[in-house]
């Protein structure tokens, strides 16, 4: 969430700092520079006629030879750059301007007349842009001043139909009808909340134009439909020596190498700054591999070999290598799911819930590096399990849910063919065996009428109904546990108690264990055995639901508890809150991270990371090293605010 | 400080209200014949679940959506919709991440909302605003991103203020936070409204929130009300069968059972049926085919099928559209 919003400052400076950026930055101050000062510095040399060297090949004293009145072609070529650059970077304003006119329409002027200029901007936008460029430049006349309208006005429905894509997905977002309510006008939205969110594309956009100006520019003129004689620009020079290509190919080459180069730099440095505010925008992949772990796992502890355990977990840590060096978002998370146990886990946002989740369901993806003492399922250490082997084992025993059931489908395939599909691969069942499991579990998640619904598409589930079609996705196997992360945020209270209940009953009927994430502790108390309280990539607290009412003892658990307002909270106080903010992985306090937010922090606190040990009572373990032990009087203040 | 809001009468009133999305086959009666009333000064917590239409409302209500039917009226006046100058009524959004503007500071997203008009100093009034939110008036340049979600959902607090309204619509507000913050944007909207005397329309899917806030509760199911009643009364003796499942879906401190037990085949059925999808409401009662007590459970109650129990939900406590509201009570008792 922290990269939703990047300051676009940031985002300009990662352009240049990316090589391509760089070169193609460089390259572009370069014929910006030459466009500025070589008629300045060499107009003279350009222009001056030597008629005693008419039509001469390179040489010392003309590097790149003369024309038919003798005149330097190097100079030549490089005194163009400013009118070449020059147009194209004209005709590049027309084509915005007009664009931003056009596109900017609909939003400006009421619904019907917006409707209207929609309309002749698609079918601008179906013509072919060169096609428009000649109808232009017959209409205006041959010269400079056509060519440039020309390129222009043709160059305009594409900015005109960005523009539209743009603004349409702006004025959907929320403050743009804040405003409205707070009374802005239409132009007034546009100028103060649309332009500024859609200018960086625009931007990016315009450059690239610029180097497409250029070459158009250069087509023409080399037609004889742009600069007219005495006046020259690259595609007049190129016109004027093609009659001697083969005698003097230089000649022609100099100038089309100018407009390559100029353009590639235009096109370059604008793709790479789409590039580099694309890559910020999404932040995570900027993330590179992180150098190998050596930590090797050690042999197995007797203590934690317990019969009965589905999964045991011993100093998980998940790594990401961040800008400024790795970063950990779980540090060293230990735990042990017992069979039929239902487990909790709670916490803020970004606390790591997630990705421990998914670390013991191997789905971090490379950039992330996943690194455990101990990571066994079914007292197979996965982290050493070949893939082939590990994508069987968990394929066939082991089902996740996840928040949002209508990613996790495949939208364009039906239902019971992407349940049936896996157990195919995994059990290798037929495909009547696989689709009637499939129908069976569809109606085992009671789903109704399931025959008919197996042969339907995910859009024609509801969410709640989807969400049990991923929970019987899982069942196809023969599952020992169920991760389930956040598996009814998205749903409403009813519909969330129903899954719940399914999870519950899969539970009880079939002895499956369960590891449900959730930052709503009430939830995880009514499902789960054992809650595991997590903070800032740690468990801070591990302990039976029932204690969680009255015994819970590490200071985060207790004010998440009296956070959650519910129907008994008392009307006359203020709700209890936790002050302070989660903290960041990256930047991580020594001593307990909780500490900033804790009432009870002192200086050992402050420089002494607590471990998660054991407490009063067998099955119940805190990371903290005041532990309180006052049973919980509702509501617990923790401070206003 | 209460000056503008304090003695104004401020009643907002939704009159038959329907809302209609799409058209032909794709239409879609998101409210249907709404009649609902926000007493001046009070909290009204509108809850149901997504999809019921209880944003539709409140988007009607600041004219982000056209009325099909029926009419909105401000203490008796129906409410115009100007293009320009400040509003009566402000609505707060969900989302803290996207209703501010991100290339735009808190100050001038706030004062933005501050009426042209006004006799004051912008800027005096948005250091105001803020402080009235508990955020220092130094953020006034910080943008929006500098901020947690808690802190911006303030600052949206602060811009709907800053109209002077008379009447305050808040969707989900607290729904995209954590629940470490949700607590401090409820305290605030609490002090504030009994501070300012707003009339408040305080929308949300969780019951507990609704409570915290509520003098009143409506409860809403695809596109109707089915239910209104003192926040208390309605909660301590629900009417309608929806009001009571929601009820029971509703944390509860100390409890923990989901109540697994086997229940007969009938009652299974209804409590695990789908949600009625909106663009095919049901007919008659549009709960009927998740009510516990309904025609699917109790055949004898065919009724339900067919006639529409709102026309005449004034004859039932707490204007409960349900033929059998009296009834309710027993037969969920024995669910449960
Ligand atoms: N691919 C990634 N690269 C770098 N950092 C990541 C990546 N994925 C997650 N993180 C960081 O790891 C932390 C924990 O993320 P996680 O998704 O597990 O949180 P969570 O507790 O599930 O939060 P939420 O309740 O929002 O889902 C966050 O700070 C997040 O920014
Ligand atoms: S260790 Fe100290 S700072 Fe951390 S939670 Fe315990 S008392 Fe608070
Ligand atoms: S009218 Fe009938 S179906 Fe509707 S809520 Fe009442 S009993 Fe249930
Ligand atoms: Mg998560």
């Amino acid at each position: 969430m922290a990269t939703r919003t990047k300051s676009g400052r940031h985002g300009w400076a990662a352009v240049i700092r990316t090589p391509l950026g760089l070169s193609a930055g460089l390259l572009l101050l370069l014929v910006l520079l030459l466009a500025v000062f070589a008629p300045v510095l060499w107009s003279h040399q350009a222009s001056a006629i030597d008629t005693d060297h008419l039509l001469e090949g390179p040489s010392a004293s003309h590097w790149l030879g003369t024309d038919n009145l003798g005149r330097d072609i190097f100079y030549r070529v490089l005194v163009a750059t400013r009118q070449s650059i020059a147009l194209a970077l004209l005709a590049t304003a027309i084509a915005v301007v007009t664009g931003l006119l056009l596109g900017t329409a609909p939003a400006v002027l009421g619904r019907r007349a917006g409707r209207l200029v929609t309309a002749v901007v698609n079918v601008a936008v179906a013509f072919p842009g060169l096609l428009l460029a000649l109808f232009f430049a017959v209409i205006f006349g041959v010269g400079a001043k056509g060519a440039v309208l020309a390129i222009g006005f043709a160059g305009a429905p594409a900015f005109a139909r960005l523009t539209q894509t743009l603004v349409a997905g702006v004025a959907a977002r929320d403050f743009v009808a804040a405003a409205r309510i707070a009374g802005a006008g239409r132009i007034r939205l546009l100028v103060r909340h649309i332009l500024p969110n859609i200018s960086e594309p625009l931007v990016v956009n315009a450059t690239i134009g610029a180097g497409g100006a250029l070459l158009a520019f250069a087509g023409l003129s080399f037609l004889g439909l742009g600069v007219q004689p005495p006046a020259y620009d690259w595609g007049r020079l190129m016109g004027e020596s093609l009659n001697s290509i083969y005698v003097h190919p230089a000649a022609a080459l100099a100038p089309g190498v100018a407009v390559v180069i100029s353009g590639l730099a235009f096109n370059l440095f604008g793709e790479a700054v789409a590039k580099g505010l694309g890559v910020e925008s999404i932040g995570v992949t900027r993330y590179r591999r992180c150098s190998e772990d050596s930590a090797q796992p050690e042999a197995p502890t007797s203590q934690y070999v317990v019969e009965d355990v589905v999964l045991s977990v011993r100093d998980l840590r998940v790594t990401f290598l961040g800008p400024d060096g790795p970063i950990t978002p779980v540090r060293g998370v230990s735990f042990t799911i017992g069979h039929g146990e239902a487990v909790g886990v709670v916490g803020e946002s970004g606390s790591g819930k997630s990705l421990t989740a998914l670390a013991v369901a191997q789905l971090i993806e490379p950039p992330g590096q996943v690194s455990a003492e101990r990571l066994d399922y079914l007292r197979e250490p996965l982290l050493d399990t070949p893939d082939a082997d590990r994508r069987q084992l968990l394929g066939t025993s082991f089902a996740m849910v996840f928040q949002d059931p209508t990613t996790s489908f495949n939208p364009t395939k039906r239902i019971g063919a992407q349940l049936a599909e896996g157990a195919r691969e995994h059990q290798g069942l037929t495909r009547q065996q696989a689709t009637t499991r499939a129908i069976d579990r569809l109606r085992a998640v009671r789903v109704p009428a399931a025959e008919r619904r197996a042969g339907q598409y995910p859009h024609e589930f509801s969410g709640g109904m989807r969400q049990r079609a991923m929970i019987g996705m899982g069942l196809m196997g023969e599952p020992a546990l169920i991760v389930a992360d956040e598996p009814t945020t998205a749903l409403d209270v009813t519909v969330q108690r129903q899954v719940l209940r399914l999870l519950e009953s899969i539970r009880t009927e079939d002895g499956v264990a369960l590891l449900l994430i959730s930052h709503d502790i009430t939830v995880i108390g009514q499902v789960c055995d054992r809650v595991l309280v997590m903070y800032a990539g740690r468990i801070v607290e591990d302990l039976p639901a029932t204690a969680l009412a009255t015994g819970a003892r590490h200071p985060y658990t207790r004010a998440l508890l009296a956070a959650v307002p519910d129907l008994d909270t008392d009307l006359e106080q203020p709700l209890a809150v936790i002050p302070g903010r989660p903290v960041d992985p990256g930047r991580l306090p020594s001593g307990c991270a909780f500490a900033a937010r804790c009432e009870f922090a002192d200086d050992r606190c402050r420089t002494e990371d607590p471990e998660l040990e054991t407490q009063l009572d067998e099955g119940h373990r805190v990371a903290c090293w005041h532990p309180q032990v006052v049973e919980l009087g509702w509501p617990i203040r923790m401070g206003q605010r | 400080m209460a000056d503008t809001n304090g003695t104004a009468m401020s009643e907002l009133t939704f009159e038959q209200v329907t809302v209609r999305f799409g058209t032909g086959s794709r239409a879609l009666t998101a409210v249907d014949s709404v009649d609902l009333t926000v007493p001046s000064g009070q909290v009204v917590g509108l809850v149901g679940e997504s999809g019921s239409g209880k944003s539709t409302l409140a988007r009607a209500a600041v004219g982000l959506t056209e009325l099909a039917g029926g009419q909105i009226l401000l203490d008796g006046v129906p409410l115009q919709h100007r293009s320009r100058g400040p509003r009566p009524l402000q609505l707060v959004f969900q989302d803290p991440y996207s209703s501010l503007d991100p290339r735009m500071t808190i100050g001038n997203s706030i004062a933005e909302a501050v009426p042209r008009s006004a006799d004051y100093s912008r800027a005096g009034e948005v250091a105001r605003l803020l402080e009235l939110v508990d955020l220092d008036p130094e953020r006034a340049s910080a943008y929006p991103a500098a901020l947690s979600g808690g802190q911006r959902q303030r600052v949206a607090l602060a811009r709907a203020l800053a109209g002077r309204p008379e009447v305050i619509l808040a969707d989900e507000i607290t729904s995209a936070l954590d629940v470490s913050v949700q607590g401090t944007v409820l305290n605030l909207v609490r002090d504030l409204q009994r501070q300012l005397h707003l009339s408040m329309l305080f929308i949300s899917h969780n019951l507990a929130v609704v409570r915290y806030v509520s003098d009143y509760i409506a409860v809403m199911y695809l596109g109707r009300i089915v239910e209104f009643g003192p926040a208390a009364e309605l909660l301590g003796d629900p009417q309608h069968p929806y009001t009571r499942e929601l009820l029971a879906a509703a944390p509860r401190r100390g409890a923990l059972a989901l109540d697994v037990e086997e229940l007969d085949p009938a009652l299974r059925a209804v409590a695990d049926a789908e949600p009625a999808d909106p663009h095919h409401p049901p007919p008659g009662c549009r709960f009927h085919p998740r009510c516990p007590i309904g025609p699917l459970v109790r055949p004898d109650r065919e009724l339900c099928q067919t006639v529409d129990p709102t026309p005449d939900a004034g004859r039932h406590r707490h204007h409960t559209a349900c033929h059998y509201a009296a009834a309710a009570l027993q037969a969920v008792d024995l669910v449960q």
